[in-house]
């Protein structure tokens, strides 16, 4: 609850910052959003409804207070309420990063044990140096390869969009088109929506779960060396359940901290995945608002982002505790 | 037993997605084309490019505009003009149906000319100045009243797109900012169409594609061959553009790839690059209000010092050298017009005579590129090395566009030279000429010249209001030498719009008259009227199975 309240500061503390910034930014928002060949009247109008006439901090309280009525004014890019645009485009990109973020967890960890298992092999050398390309080759230049070896060559999955023309949507539950399609029991738009999501989650997940995947590795190893392992050895448990029971579980800790992390940043990140896949996510939008000075869309889109990002960092402390007792102890006082 | 079961699923799921994967073959007769995100198909807030693309495959006007630069009876069969050029009156076609089945009428004539003045936005800016009032004189016929003459009316007429009065009226939003009419239909236009055009929306998914289709009862028959459908989809990345067109899923690239991109694509079989000059110059805008640019013999010191060959053919492959400040394309250009070429001899004779010859250490210039045309950089530099044989220090310096957009408001912050490319608003030289050199547009980034000659104003108006078309063109000739003399910017290059599209399956008639060395349709995406193309889904197979 404390961590709840501070966030509340945080956010608040953020939405000054971020609106104070997209205003400074050079160039006439409204006279951007109508073209340059625009009657004069019309900019007037523009400027006046966006309160663009008064001071700064009478902006700032206009903004506020319409941002408590569920408010966040209107898109001069997309022309309608950006509470519309961020209701149409953020499950897009939480479906995508969910999808890499899935991939990140059981890829990362899977790749983590079976590195520490078979320490100092050819099993753990290879899965090494694959680690090291993956985290270095940024996720579009992935993109780029996996767009021109599966769009050109192998052609399995589609590059582009969401779902293939001519395969009708699912009615819109929770904008997640895999779960829509599967809550309303539209196989053919299930199978769809998958493909086209293989490739851009793949790359935006090759850099994170490959992190993962050392994270986890490097834990291990370090807590194969502690007496807890040692003494459950001893009592001559099994290999396999030593590894699955007792230090599996504390070695993950580290790694699902990064992977929180890794999560709420993939949203902001995924910009340049959807841009190549033309993905219509919260990600691209936000750097097309930015791009057009959107100013009302651009403050939305942060914090929107900065609320993804404060509920994972709250839902990892929370998986953390329930992982580490230490955490819990400390937190009773004990 | 647990990890084989999670095995199975696993393998299960793959399968599932490589059978599934394999089944996509698309035999309909489609056009789909790539574009920069967004269009907007409100024919009130549509003046872009795409959104042109779209409106004019959505919507009809009262003219349509032809290959040559002239205008045809389209939804009006026709029409007289007063005496003193103020009054035009429209004969409707009768029978014309919108996409909903409702007949087109002239008050949706009088509505949609309403609308688009009230909003502001979009081609609004070519009216407004204009029109007085508009009436039905009855369901057929439709008068537009003028406040002065202007002689390129008609011209101008392709710009303004019927809607379907009471279909908006049926969508309006209550809430909105123009009083008794809501939101006069904006929400809703903005995914959806009101048109009577020879396609409708079908579906328009935001941020991804508009795919629209045959509108069955379109007055004009449809060619056998003509595009079924047709899908605008929002993505200008190279890879995947270029992935698309090698797979034959992409009939025709959009014009913003780089040169590399165009060289791959017109390697791959039955594929070709159509170069289109769409009536865009490029220009190097000089301040004829600062020291030391507000010299003319300074100016056309540089004038003949600029490596114009190098432009046309290096940076910007495909171009050529403008001629004057009106592109070759548009009707009212002057073929005969004086064409500055480098000659450093010249040069120096006119750089002697300029009145900071002796002084030019103590003058330096500044050159503006915009920060998002990469390319412009390169004309810059050699710009700044040109200027350098002649002893003038110019010093490059790249611009975010909104800065540009910013410090030309006044002459005080304005540069003394800016890179920049305009298009004319409706096809024809008066267009070129009043918004780049009339006074009303300084202070806009078409003019950043501050120019505010008087009689140069005083030549652009008599010309605009001139009614008669040769007597009109024959003063836009006049004006382009009057400027030209003036030399008040560096006439660089026309810009062609490059197009990479599948010739081996497609027949487009721009690209086709391009080859030919014909003009193609000066008014901006009217090359992409849809039914003047021709799809042959066979020929697609043919490529297809040979892959």
């Amino acid at each position: 609850m404390r961590r709840l309240g501070y966030s509340v500061f945080v956010l608040l503390g953020l939405s000054v910052v971020v609106f104070i910034i997209a205003r400074l930014v050079p160039g006439d928002p409204a006279r951007a959003a109508l073209g340059p060949r625009a009657t004069q009247e019309a900019v007037e109008a523009l400027r006046a409804k966006l309160h663009l006439d008064k001071p700064i901090y009478v902006q700032y309280f206009f903004w506020l207070r319409s941002v408590f009525r569920g408010d966040f004014g209107e898109s001069l890019y997309t022309r309608r309420p950006v509470i519309e645009d961020i209701r149409e485009f953020l499950p897009a990109t939480l479906e995508l990063a969910l999808f890499a973020g899935l991939f990140m967890a059981v890829f990362g960890l899977l790749l983590g044990v079976l590195s520490a298992r078979y320490a100092n092999t050819w099993v753990d050398n290879v899965i090494r140096v694959l680690a090291y390309l993956g985290i270095a080759t940024p996720a579009f230049v992935v993109a780029i390869i996996l767009i021109l070896l599966f769009g050109m060559y192998y052609e399995v999955f589609p590059t582009i969009g969401r779902l293939s023309p001519g395969i009708s949507a699912p009615p819109r539950l929770t904008g997640l088109l895999t779960l829509d399609s599967l809550l309303s029991g539209n196989w053919v738009a299930l199978v769809d929506a998958l493909k086209h999501l293989f490739l851009p989650a793949l790359s935006l997940s090759l850099g994170g779960l490959f992190q993962e995947a050392r994270i986890t590795r490097a834990s291990m190893l370090e807590n194969a060396r502690r007496d807890f392992v040692a003494a459950a050895r001893a009592y001559g448990i099994p290999e396999r359940v030593v590894i699955a029971k007792y230090l599996f579980k504390p070695s993950i800790i580290p790694t699902v901290s990064i992977l929180g992390l890794d999560f709420a940043s993939l949203i902001g990140n995924a910009f340049l995945v959807e841009l190549l896949f033309n993905w219509p996510g919260l990600s691209r939008y936000g750097i097309n608002v930015m791009l057009r000075k959107d100013i009302e869309a651009i403050v939305a889109v942060v914090m929107v982002l900065g609320v993804v990002f404060t509920v994972v960092n709250i839902l990892v402390d929370l998986v953390v505790a329930y992982l580490d007792p230490r955490i819990r102890l400390v937190e009773r006082g004990e | 037993m647990k990890v084989h079961r999670v095995m199975f699923s696993i393998v299960l799921v793959a399968g599932i997605l490589l059978v599934a994967g394999l089944g996509w073959a698309d035999s309909a007769k489609i056009v789909r084309f790539t574009e920069a995100w967004p269009t907007y198909i409100d024919p009130a807030v549509a003046a872009d490019f795409s959104s042109s693309v779209s409106v004019s495959n959505l919507y009809d006007t009262l003219v349509f505009p032809t290959y040559d630069g002239e205008v045809v009876p389209h939804l009006a069969e026709s029409w007289e003009v007063s005496e003193d050029g103020l009054t035009y009156t429209f004969h409707l076609r009768k029978g014309v149906k919108f996409h909903n089945g409702e007949e087109l009428k002239a008050e949706d004539v009088v509505f949609s000319m309403e609308r688009l003045l009230t909003i502001g936005q979009g081609y609004s800016y070519i009216f407004k100045p204009i029109i007085d009032r508009v009436e039905a004189v009855d369901d057929y016929t439709v008068r537009f009243h003028l406040k002065k003459p202007f002689g390129p009316f008609l011209y101008a007429l392709v710009r303004l797109y019927i809607l379907n009065k009471d279909e908006v009226l049926a969508h309006i939003e209550p809430t909105g900012e123009y009083g008794e009419m809501g939101d006069y239909g904006k929400k809703w236009l903005l995914t959806h169409d009101a048109g009577s055009g020879p396609y409708m929306v079908k579906e328009m998914r935001l941020e991804e594609y508009l795919h629209a289709v045959r509108f069955p009862d379109y007055w004009k028959p449809f060619d056998p061959n003509a595009p079924e459908e047709f899908k605008y989809i929002g993505t200008t990345e190279t890879a995947t553009v270029r992935t698309l067109l090698s797979k034959r899923e992409l009939e025709i690239s959009d014009f913003r790839q780089p040169a590399e991109f165009y060289e791959a694509a017109s390697k791959l079989e039955g594929v070709k690059v159509a170069k289109l000059f769409g009536g865009s110059t490029f220009f190097c805008m000089m301040h004829n209000r600062k020291p030391p640019t507000d010299d003319v013999h300074f100016r056309k010191a540089l004038a003949y010092a600029i490596d114009y060959d190098a432009i046309a053919n290096q940076i910007f492959p495909g171009a050529r050298q403008a001629q004057g400040p009106v592109s070759f394309i548009l009707p009212g250009h002057n073929p005969e017009v004086y064409q500055y070429r480098r000659d450093l001899e010249k040069a120096k004779e006119e750089l002697a005579k300029s009145k900071y010859a002796d002084k030019l250490d103590e003058y330096p210039v500044d050159l503006v590129w915009c920060a998002e045309v990469p390319d412009e950089e390169k004309v810059a530099l050699l710009i700044q090395a040109s200027a350098a044989e002649l002893g003038i220090k110019v010093n490059v310096i790249k611009t975010p566009w909104m800065k540009i957009i910013e410090e030309v408001a006044t002459p005080e912050t304005t540069a003394h030279m800016y890179l920049i490319f305009v298009s004319p608003h409706y096809a024809e030289a008066g267009s070129m000429l009043q918004s780049k050199y009339h006074s009303s547009s300084c202070g806009t980034w078409e003019q950043t010249e501050w120019l505010q000659d008087p009689e140069l104003d005083r030549m652009i108006e008599d010309a605009i209001a001139t009614v008669d078309k040769e007597e009109r063109f024959a003063k836009y000739r006049k004006i382009q030498e009057y400027i030209v003399e003036l030399c008040p910017s560096l006439f660089l290059i026309d810009q062609p719009e490059n197009y990479a599209y599948q010739d081996y399956y497609i027949d487009w008639t721009a690209a086709e008259r391009a080859e030919r060395g014909e003009k193609v349709n000066p008014v901006m995406g009217y090359n992409h009227y849809m039914m003047d193309i021709r799809v042959y889904p066979e020929k697609r197979e043919e490529l297809l199975k040979k892959k």
